[in-house]
């Protein structure tokens, strides 16, 4: 399928493997559950951003810090939900959450392994089923109002926090 | 293929990812790197268990864990190396093994994502593309302990007691 593009309705089949971070410690795995986008997501403004994978380089050193260090901009811009996801299952992302120092659901780290959003509706990595290194913004109305995918996955332009919030 | 079983040879051609753990933030990615089992093990006593997922609660609440606390138990029944694989990638195993508090080569963190081992020589978990949980144990080529768990939610056969006493 094309990926999403502005103005496009958020589509209702989207569910991620969501292991809830609900402590610090990355040795303490939590319990896998279906986290239902589609339905979760209705009413508010959602900020999705998409990476090859988790502890990898450029996703750890220039795409995640900046989207958890200007989480107040975000919010200040009226986003009710940042989440990220990747083609690892909910128990990695959730430790990438817990060791970037993420607590509880301020950015929502989920695995893309149930309904293969990226593929489906995204873009992917072009390596094996990694996902593409992209962002979404997607509005309380359920419209896509920004989409767009790093020609480049080692590279962080489109789809960083600073190409986000001046779309918002 | 069939899984290796005690008095086989450990193949040629096997060859995991390896990410070395070089400090202990796990979020300072490693850098993958090709190591050859094949080649590095020909001459040593190794303990190579393998688990269904990195951070998940069966392989991270009741496997790994006594590994790393029985190293030198190992290491005194003259075990070389410890290794743990999965069908993670390198990049998540030395995370991992941060995590967990592992320093430098104590214990190999190694991603199965090469040769693929486990589905080529092991078991898998029956569960997608996911390795089995199991342990083997190789003295100078020569496989000398091989078991799969029967459920890979439990841990016996392949856990560090059980291993232990077949050392």
């Amino acid at each position: 399928m094309a990926p999403l593009k502005p103005g496009d309705k958020f589509p209702s089949d989207v569910v991620f493997d969501w292991v809830p971070i609900k402590n610090q410690d990355a040795t303490l795995a939590g319990t896998p559950q279906d986290f239902n986008a589609s339905s979760e997501w209705k009413g508010k403004r959602v900020v999705l951003v998409s990476v090859p994978g988790a502890f990898t380089p450029s996703c750890q050193a220039y795409h995640l810090p900046p989207y958890i260090d200007q989480l107040d901009k975000l919010k200040a811009k009226g986003v009710d939900q940042v989440a990220v996801i990747a083609s690892n299952d909910g128990w990695v992302m959730s430790a990438w959450g817990k060791v970037n120092r993420v607590e509880g659901t301020d950015i929502l780290f989920m695995g893309d392994t149930k309904s293969g959003f990226s593929k489906k509706h995204g873009w992917d990595a072009g390596m094996g089923d990694r996902n593409g290194r992209w962002a979404m913004v997607i509005d309380r109305d359920g419209t896509v109002k920004y989409a767009d995918n790093e020609q480049d996955p080692t590279k962080v332009t489109v789809s960083g926090v600073e190409a986000v919030l001046s779309n918002l | 293929m069939a899984p290796l079983k005690v008095g086989d040879s450990f193949p040629d051609g096997v060859k995991f990812e390896w990410a070395p753990i070089t400090d202990g933030d796990a979020t300072a990615c490693g850098i993958p790197q090709e190591y050859d089992a094949s080649k590095e093990w020909k001459d040593k006593k190794v303990v190579l268990f393998s688990v269904p997922g990195a951070f998940t609660p069966g392989c991270q609440a009741r496997h790994l864990p006594p590994y790393i606390e029985k190293l030198s138990e190992f290491k005194n029944k003259g075990v070389d190396v410890v290794a743990t694989i999965a069908s993670n990638d390198s990049w998540v195993m030395n995370a991992w093994g941060k995590v967990n508090g592992v320093k430098g080569d104590d214990i190999l963190f190694l991603s199965d994502t090469k040769t693929f081992f486990s589905r080529e020589h092991g078991w898998p978990a029956g569960m997608g593309d996911r390795n089995g949980r199991w342990a083997m144990v190789f003295d100078h080529g020569k496989v000398i302990y091989a078991e799969n768990e029967p459920s890979p939610k439990d841990v016996s056969v392949s856990g560090a007691e059980a291993v232990l006493a077949k050392l």
